[in-house]
């Protein structure tokens, strides 16, 4: 006879297994630029291995992605005061990772076009966009690693909401609805209506992806990082960020119920743990400090989801 | 100082970062540090304009100058209470906050009425600290109304509003307000709530008022901040800017020790309790942070 647990776990297998049949059949995807998988790809080798020109090579198969890529690179939010004028230029002012980390917005940009989605791309885009940079903010300030991965990890982390909405359209427009309505977190009526949650159609469409572990991991668990098996710190600090963007202004677009105490929060422990100039964080001022980039991040967002520049 | 390059999420200039001299950047630092007012970046022409209504008065001509007589004069100290006077002149009007009071009713409330709901008295106590002319503490009073026949069903609500100031005070009680002061308010407040005095006039109708009791208090007097006992929420807003240092520090261990365990405090939004206490929690909220006193169950404290 089955035991309880031996029937749950069947019954997880067979919702995953759905998941991922379903995110198999997402290959009508919207044209996700060429250059998005080898970047991928790249992205995940260590630095020092990915050369310049190999970048640059790869960007120059696609005019309109690298004219986009400039425009984001200029914005303060990205380090830079002036526009650069090439590829190479801003490799050279902004270092290879971001502007690896800069193209990969643009492509995932390019590769969700605003449609009728019951969650608005532009505000999922705000939120992702935000929590980016929240993320490798967090990861400078702390001396946390990679701050790029942070970003990535942030930009990443709720790509499970895309999945839905291509994948599961019906079943996440009620959830959705039900959120709005009661006022609830997503995850919360994701769970109440479909039985499981953007965690879950995230890490299909990552696995599929072949993302880094890393990111695989952040994208599973940012709602649970103690069921985080690597990387427990990486989940715990785009947890944090992603608590932080939803009481900043740069949530899902309605009133989620929210009462968020960080220091509490058993991530900020593990956080803690690993980076110990958290305990130093101010972070009434670093909420401060969000807010008034909450306006450029919006400007970003237009950048990335905006028509391409005409090609040159 | 470099506290801002830092810290700051857009390091570089966008069109307003450079239409204001650095130094502001460096003043506004300071002023946070020693106040916890922190003057957002498209605020800063706010701080700009308050600095050279005070260089005019004690003669410096640069910005440069000001900031060494404000690390470097012997009346520093004096001079920077001086600048924060200057910068947090008080206007005030009705639903200043939104964001706080989609906190107060959307979590706070339903948190505290569970947690009170064992108790044979069912009574939340409300201080409104430096209440002003009572802009705020009408706006908790209708806010409190308009849950009257939801969550605070058979509840008794007390709202107590203090202020130092007797003419303030006295103004409060009127309740009489003018265009400026309801800029924020609905249509649906001013007609459930107000009763029109005259063409530029309405004041606030008597089933409001009920609910506050409006007094002279100096904050400063301890013998009577012990009588405030047995708070549920406190607002204390864009009011602790006029204490020194260790007198805020007093204030603030009065309001903790004033709120019941699960209270929470509210200051202005631009203000926070940066190293005065390490007792409270801080708390984010949709739009807005608070400052909580952990509740006896939550093993917090």
């Amino acid at each position: 006879m089955e035991t309880k647990l031996e029937q749950r776990e069947a019954m997880i297998e067979s919702v995953n297994a759905r998941i991922r049949e379903r995110v198999q059949r997402i290959e009508a995807m919207p044209a996700i630029p060429a250059v998005f998988l080898p970047l991928l790809k790249m992205l995940s080798e260590p630095a020092k291995e990915v050369g310049l020109d190999e970048v640059v090579r790869l960007i120059s198969y696609d005019n309109s992605i690298a004219a986009q890529c400039m425009r984001v690179a200029s914005s303060p939010l990205f380090g830079l005061t002036h526009a650069p004028t090439s590829i190479k230029s801003a490799v050279i002012s902004l270092g290879l990772r971001r502007v690896e980390t800069i193209l990969l917005t643009c492509c995932l940009g390019q590769a969700f076009p605003a449609k009728k989605w019951a969650l608005d791309p532009v505000v999922f885009w705000r939120h992702s966009m935000g929590c980016a940079l929240v993320c490798r903010k967090l990861s400078e300030k702390l001396h946390a690693g990679d701050a790029e991965t942070a970003y990535m990890g942030g930009l990443l982390h709720d790509i499970g909401f895309m999945v839905n909405c291509l994948a599961f359209p019906d079943e996440f427009l009620l959830a959705m609805r039900q959120a709005m309505q009661e006022e609830v977190t997503l995850d919360a009526a994701e769970l109440a209506t479909m039985g499981f949650t953007h965690c879950d159609t995230g890490r299909a469409l990552a696995e599929k992806w072949e993302l880094s572990p890393d990111l695989i991991e952040i994208i599973a668990h940012h709602h649970a990082v103690e069921q985080s098996q690597r990387s427990q710190p990486l989940v715990a600090l785009v947890h944090l960020s992603d608590l932080l963007c939803r009481t900043r202004g740069l949530g899902y677009g309605y009133y989620e119920r929210l009462r968020v105490d960080l220091t509490s929060d058993p991530a900020w422990a593990v956080l803690l743990k690993a980076q110990r100039e958290l305990g130093q964080l101010d972070l009434v001022r670093f909420s401060f400090e969000l807010d008034e980039a909450v306006a450029e991040i919006c400007e970003l967002v237009c950048a990335v989801l905006g028509p391409a520049p005409a090609r040159a | 100082m470099t506290l801002a390059r830092q810290t700051a999420f857009t390091p570089t200039a966008s069109p307003i970062r450079q239409a204001v001299d650095p130094v502001y950047r460096q003043i506004r630092d300071l002023v946070y540090k020693v106040s916890g007012i922190y003057k957002a970046e498209e605020k800063l022409y706010l701080l700009a304009d308050g600095c050279a209504r005070r260089m005019k008065l004690v003669k410096v001509r640069t910005a440069r100058d000001y900031w060494d007589h404000l690390t470097a004069h012997p009346s520093r100290d004096g001079e920077l209470r001086q600048l924060l006077n200057e910068i947090t002149i008080g206007e005030t009007y009705l639903f200043r906050s939104p964001p706080q009071l989609d906190a107060l009713r959307k979590v706070i409330l339903p948190e505290i009425v569970a947690e009170k709901t064992k108790q044979v008295t069912k009574r939340l106590r409300i201080w409104s600290a430096g209440c002003s002319t009572g802009e705020e503490s009408y706006t908790l009073a209708m806010n409190m109304l308009e849950e009257s026949d939801r969550l605070l069903k058979g509840w008794t609500v007390e709202i107590l509003a203090t202020d130092l100031n007797d003419n303030s005070v006295e103004t409060a009680k009127a309740g009489l307000y003018g265009d400026y002061a309801l800029r924020a308010t609905t249509d649906y407040f001013k007609r459930k709530y107000f009763s029109p005095v005259d063409e530029k006039k309405l004041q606030v109708r008597p089933e409001v008022k009920k609910l506050i009791s409006f007094s002279r208090l100096n904050l400063q007097d301890d013998s009577k901040i012990l009588f405030m006992k047995g708070m549920d929420i406190i607002f204390c807003c864009n009011v602790l800017i006029y204490f020194d240092g260790p007198s805020k520090s007093k204030v603030i261990n009065h309001f903790f020790s004033n709120l019941n365990f699960g209270g929470y405090f509210f200051l202005g939004t631009s203000e926070s309790l940066v190293n005065l206490n390490e007792q409270f929690h801080l708390v984010h909220f949709p739009g807005t942070i608070a400052y909580w006193k952990p509740s006896l169950s939550s093993g917090k404290l």
